[in-house]
């Protein structure tokens, strides 16, 4: 309703202010003649003021859709530009989000399985275009549990049938790494502990690529293997200032939270790199341990092809070797433990197997033995008394059960 | 006599060079003696299919590994032995390079049982995926009151705001049974096919002895959980990345990788160490088909470690 003015054809009161597409116009609301109208095209200082209306905003679609599709579309809009994706990764959330919806299964779910529904959107929008977002990122947003987060991932992928590749690890070392606060100078950063983003991040690829290669990536999450890969590298980069930096304060100071897995795979990681220092000729003679081999880490990666090749023998090979005789180990055939040798000679070779298959079992599983039951046999009637209560045990049972009747009856006295 | 058709062609047996037989300990005697325990070594033959037929023909459930521990089942089961002893001469009959001494079929003294069909095949001598639980469904066919069962019966458990269906134990076969007030009962627990309708035979009879007019009515058994080892070390990341269509692979959710195999259609977990879980088959012969189908995909990823 607009302050005074009357309507030429009609002389109303009643003019109405509406914005037709990017059109304002004054708009009597009993005959419909428009008064005064905006000025459709602007000068380019104008359209600097000027704000895009949305599709969506100026047809009134938005009537159509459900008031909670419409907090979810939000909700996806909202995780896309807080993450900083770019905008054509929001537009592809939002169509699965709209796809999602016409099911009927995620139509009458619970509000949180929406909400948690929006966050899968966007992962598989984000792995589909190898941007590297984990799952934990995404349900710290949202603030969800991991185990309904992963309920619903799963479902809405076997439903939308959808294709989607694994998290691309380069690209979260690159990533990850970047987030690591050490790279100037701060009150809380010493000036020793200062790192170049680029040294650093070239030293994290080549040992993130040493634990894939000797089985400590696959079958785990990636991201503790990341950290301590990180770890090492800023470490080795400066070892005597460095070393007495334990893994806890590193990611204290990077402002980073340390993932509890991380420094068993430190520790694994570490045993790797003792196996391959065995093998350098100019290592053997030190002696190292595993606080000691950090300061060779350069060296290591520098030759780790052909160290991984001679410190390990083929796990599989050895595996394989039972009825083919495969002499690779020189008396070590058949020995599956990582036992550092204390002599000068350089170690016969361990194998390479993940860790779990390194370690001896937890408890043996014994084999059952050969049952001979057919299904058929004739079952005994003292057998199945053994589980009839008798009498006597029936009353007692009675009884007790009336007395906690009666005891929960009675209001505490409190 | 037949009996001793087969002790002269034990004889010749003992005579032949022990090429290809590798008896652990030289249990072989010329006087083959009815339940002295003594049992030949079953021949460590690549060729399972055979072998495994001879032995198992008392035991219906299927050994877990074979040639290793063939030799413990034949002593064991040779406490029932003459059947057993009639089985040993057929344990040379696979032989390699021994053949031509034996006139072929030498046929067993009582028939032998057929093993379930599809067994292994012969490339993957030893491994056998094991059964470890049967789900089975029974029809009891009568309205059963939960609360009079969980009062009359020792080991039953009724809690009604929690689950509307009593909870039974046995110990022998050690299984659990849910039984519903319309009559069904689910059996899970059991190690072999037998032992599931064994124990839901059991569980009826119990229901029976508590005074209901039960019955034992469509059987069926609905799952049945196997596991295997391949003893390599798997590539989980290029396995899905070939199998896409059928294999997940989300180490941030579940270290293991979920195949779905369409034919059989059964689910298998795969894990680094090289163990496989299948589930989901309703016959025997499903899961050692899906094991022979994963072992030919498994055996690709092996060398590219």
């Amino acid at each position: 309703m607009s302050g005074g003015g009357r309507c030429p054809d009609c002389g109303s009161a009643e003019l109405v202010e509406d914005s037709h597409y990017s059109q304002n116009q004054l708009v009597c609301s009993d005959c419909g003649c428009v008064v005064t109208e905006g000025v459709l095209t602007t000068t380019f200082s104008d359209e600097g003021n000027l704000r895009e209306v949305t599709y969506s905003r100026s047809t009134g679609e938005n009537e159509q859709v459900s008031r909670s599709q419409q907090r979810g579309l939000r909700r996806v809009r909202d995780l896309c530009r807080v993450l900083q994706l770019p905008p054509t990764f929001e537009d592809t959330a939002v169509a699965y989000y709209q796809q999602a919806h016409q099911l009927a299964g995620i139509r009458t779910a619970r509000l949180q399985k929406k909400e948690v529904l929006a966050g899968c959107c966007v992962l598989i929008t984000c792995r589909q275009r190898n941007w590297p977002l984990t799952m934990g990122t995404i349900c710290t947003l949202l603030y969800a549990d991991l185990d309904v987060f992963s309920g619903t991932y799963m479902q809405i992928v076997k439903l939308l049938g959808l294709d989607v590749p694994s998290l691309c690890l380069v690209d979260l070392v690159k990533t990850y790494c970047s987030s690591f606060k050490l790279f100037e100078a701060s009150p809380s950063v010493p000036a020793k502990y200062v790192e170049d983003k680029e040294k650093m991040l070239s030293r994290t690829l080549q040992l993130v690529e040493l634990a894939d290669e000797t089985w400590l990536v696959t079958g785990r999450h990636p991201l503790p293997v990341i950290t301590a890969a990180t770890f090492l590298a800023w470490q080795s980069l400066r070892p005597s200032d460095r070393l007495t930096c334990s893994l806890a304060r590193f990611c204290k100071l990077a402002n980073v939270d340390l993932p509890y897995p991380a420094s068993s795979r430190l520790q694994e990681l570490l045993a790797v790199l003792l196996r391959m220092a065995e093998q350098l000729p100019w290592l053997q003679v030190l002696k190292l341990d595993k606080r000691s081999v950090v300061k060779h880490i350069g060296d290591l990666l520098q030759h780790r092809h052909m160290l991984v090749r001679k410190a390990f023998r083929d796990g599989t090979a050895e595996m394989d070797g039972q009825g083919q005789g495969q002499g690779l180990g020189d008396g070590d055939v058949g020995s599956s433990s990582l036992e550092l040798p204390a002599g000068k000679r350089p170690a016969s070779p361990a194998l390479l197997l993940p860790p779990c298959m390194l370690k001896p079992p937890k408890r043996v599983c014994p084999i059952p033995p050969v049952s001979t039951v057919t299904g058929d046999e004739d079952i005994s009637d003292s057998e199945i008394e053994q589980y009839l209560r008798t009498p006597q045990e029936i009353r007692d049972f009675q009884k007790a059960q009336a007395a906690r009747q009666a005891a929960q009856s009675v209001p505490n006295p409190t | 006599m037949d009996q001793n058709d087969s002790l002269s062609l034990f004889d010749q047996y003992l005579a032949s060079p022990q090429g290809a037989m590798s008896p652990g300990t030289p249990v072989f005697s010329p006087m083959m003696h009815y339940g002295t325990g003594l049992t030949p070594q079953p021949v460590q033959s690549t060729d399972s299919l055979s072998t495994l037929e001879e032995e198992q023909q008392q035991a219906t459930v299927a050994t877990g590994q074979l040639s290793k521990t063939s030799q413990q089942a034949t002593q064991e089961a040779s406490d029932q032995t003459p059947q057993l002893f009639d089985s040993q001469p057929l344990t040379t009959a696979p032989m390699l390079g021994t053949t031509p001494l034996y006139p072929s079929p030498m046929t067993p003294m009582t028939p032998v049982t057929p093993m379930t069909p599809a067994m292994p095949a012969s490339e993957i001598a030893e491994l056998v995926p094991q059964l470890h639980n049967i789900v089975c469904t029974v029809n009891l066919g009568c309205k059963l009151d939960l609360k009079s069962i969980a009062l009359l019966a020792r080991n039953a458990e009724y809690n009604p705001k929690r689950f509307a269906a009593v909870i039974m134990r046995i110990r022998e076969p050690r299984t659990t049974a849910l039984l519903f007030s319309s009559g069904k009962m689910v059996c899970t627990g059991g190690k072999s096919e037998e032992q599931a309708r064994l124990a839901s035979r059991k569980y009826a009879r119990i229901i029976q002895k508590l005074g209901f007019p039960a019955k034992f009515l469509d059987f069926k058994i609905q799952n049945m959980v196997g596991s295997c080892d391949v003893k390599f070390p798997i590539r989980l990341e290029a396995l899905v990345l070939s199998h896409q269509q059928f294999a997940s692979y989300e180490p941030e959710l579940f270290p293991g990788l979920v195949y779905r195999m369409i034919k059989p259609r059964l689910v298998l977990l795969i894990f680094v160490s090289g163990k496989v879980v299948l589930t989901g088959a309703k016959v025997r012969s499903e899961i050692y088909e899906a094991f022979n189908n994963i072992y030919s995909i498994l055996k690709g990823f092996r060398r590219t470690s």
